[in-house]
């Protein structure tokens, strides 16, 4: 159509709206977007140890900081040899690896075999709460408490299933958990329950043990 | 419905740009006595009807970012569009491509690849007054979908108090993905039917299937889920199809021309004009004689 030399709106003033020069500003701009895309943003937790955690309460519900110094092992795959060494008017003295002078002094030396285990929490005090970790590949773990003002110990069972996890690639795997069940001795446990049944880093209270007695009232 | 649009529109289109107009004419119109009229030769109203045909044809895009995006990282796609014309106003718009990503952390050696298709829809709006021109500037909004199994590998998982390790290697998780996007962009007629242009996108995504695994690091179409929105762009060259497009469809403006001559003045005097005005203005302008 032939533009009216009276019409105000020729094609040739339309098109000075909007130059092939923006397909450069534009081109300009993507590329600034992809450069601004590069930067490195990390957004993986802080927090990033998997650990089932335990939160104490008394008998009748009350979280308390247990006064009671707590170690905390576990039975782990496989035996071992131990060492038990007996003399009259003495202490037994258990040892894993064999003490020649312990016989030459007139000790008696008898070899049993144990289940493995290990010490996954070493003698913690006055805690509110605790930090185990969780095998990878066990169904149940078995976690031996011990207590230094009683001499009985508890065993806490926990039924459980494990499955990778990774949030970003940068993030790294880690090894999740979903628990199905767990249950306690009654040395000090008066009873024991599933707070939050997936473990991961998010640092939630996953399982509370409440102890025999009640907190007084300060 | 839509002529009355149109009606509603051109006539205020008209008033705001004849106003002036008109009251200048007005002021020529008056002779005092004895007043001879000024030896112009005529005084022309000119009246732009905005008047477009709904369907302005179909356009075919593709997408020259997203080869280059996965030439030089880790991610790109393979992207066209299918655009509808509405009054060079309102585009609905379909995309469909196919998205790829391939990525391993150089740190943590976890690899992740995923390549699926994809598909958005939506809408853009010409936000330039003038309708009429090739080139737009536009805003756009999209809603996109994907579904895809993507590939999760890293070292192998060794417990370090109980004991024991095992492969990790998560193949073919199945996953859905939507997300929205806002865009904002620009295009130029280059030369006939062809255009290009680009556009930045704002995306943000509103939900992926749950896996206890893992959630999806890239999406094919939307791209990292490092964040939970992310930008990306298009650079696009655009056809035009003639899909039942009429010859009148390319027509860009009607003009009616309603002539007021002064006393006395011969009435050939226009003639000159009038033969510059095709025959569609022609016919426009004799309609709007007779409305008079």
């Amino acid at each position: 159509m032939k533009s009216n030399p009276q019409h105000g709106h020729t094609e040739r003033h339309r098109m000075k709206r909007l130059s092939p020069y923006s397909l450069i500003a534009g081109l300009m701009i993507l590329l600034g977007a992809c450069m601004l895309a590069g930067c490195y943003s990390n957004n993986c937790p802080m927090e990033n140890t998997v650990t089932c955690n335990y939160a104490f309460y008394d008998a009748e519900g009350t979280a308390i900081a247990y006064q009671d110094t707590i170690t905390v092992s576990t039975l782990m795959p496989g035996y071992k040899t131990v060492y038990t060494y007996r003399k009259m008017g003495t202490l037994p003295i258990t040892k894993d690896e064999p003490d020649p002078t312990l016989v030459e002094a007139g000790y008696t030396e008898t070899l049993s075999q144990q289940r493995n285990d290990t010490i996954l929490l070493n003698k913690k005090s006055n805690a509110s709460s605790i930090k185990i970790p969780m095998s990878y590949f066990n169904a149940v773990d078995t976690l031996i408490f011990a207590y230094r003002s009683i001499s009985s110990k508890d065993t806490v069972k926990i039924h459980h299933s494990s499955y990778p996890h990774v949030e970003l690639p940068e993030c790294g795997a880690y090894r999740f958990h979903h628990l199905k069940s767990v249950t306690a001795t009654d040395a000090a446990i008066d009873h024991i329950e599933i707070s939050n049944p997936d473990v991961g880093y998010e640092g939630t209270t996953n399982i509370k043990i409440y102890f025999n007695g009640v907190a007084e009232a300060e | 419905m839509n002529h009355i649009v149109q009606h509603i529109i051109s006539i205020a289109f008209a008033c705001a740009i004849l106003l002036p107009i008109k009251a200048q004419d007005s002021q020529q119109q008056v002779l005092l006595p004895g007043e001879q009229p000024k030896p112009s030769r005529y005084v022309a109203i000119e009246e732009e009807k905005a008047h477009i045909v709904l369907f302005q044809g179909f356009t075919l895009s593709v997408d020259a970012f997203g080869p280059v995006s996965y030439m030089v990282s880790d991610y790109g796609t393979a992207e066209a569009a299918l655009r509808l014309n509405l009054k060079n106003t309102y585009f609905p718009i379909v995309e469909a491509g196919y998205g790829k990503c391939a990525t391993e952390d150089f740190n943590t050696q976890v690899s992740y690849k995923v390549s699926a298709p994809y598909a958005r829809i939506g809408i853009d709006f010409n936000m330039l007054k003038d309708k009429f021109q090739s080139n737009r500037l536009y805003l756009g909004a999209r809603y996109g979908v994907s579904t895809y199994k993507y590939d999760l590998a890293g070292p192998t998982m060794t417990d370090p108090i109980w004991g024991g390790s095992e492969a990790f290697n998560i193949p073919k998780t199945s996953c859905t993905s939507h997300w929205l996007e806002v865009l904002m962009g620009v295009e130029v007629q280059i030369y006939k039917n062809f255009h290009m242009g680009w556009a930045i996108r704002y995306k943000t995504e509103l939900a992926s299937t749950k896996n206890d695994n893992s959630k999806p690091n890239c999406i094919p179409g939307y791209g990292y889920t490092t964040n939970a929105s992310c930008w990306g762009g298009t650079y696009s060259l655009i056809f035009d199809l003639n899909w039942g497009m009429k010859k009148s469809h390319k027509r860009r403006m009607n003009i009616e021309i309603r002539e007021t001559r002064p006393i006395n003045q011969p009435q050939d005097s226009t003639i000159d004009d009038e033969t510059e005005l095709n025959d569609d203005d022609r016919k426009e302008s004799t309609d709007g004689e007779q409305a008079e």
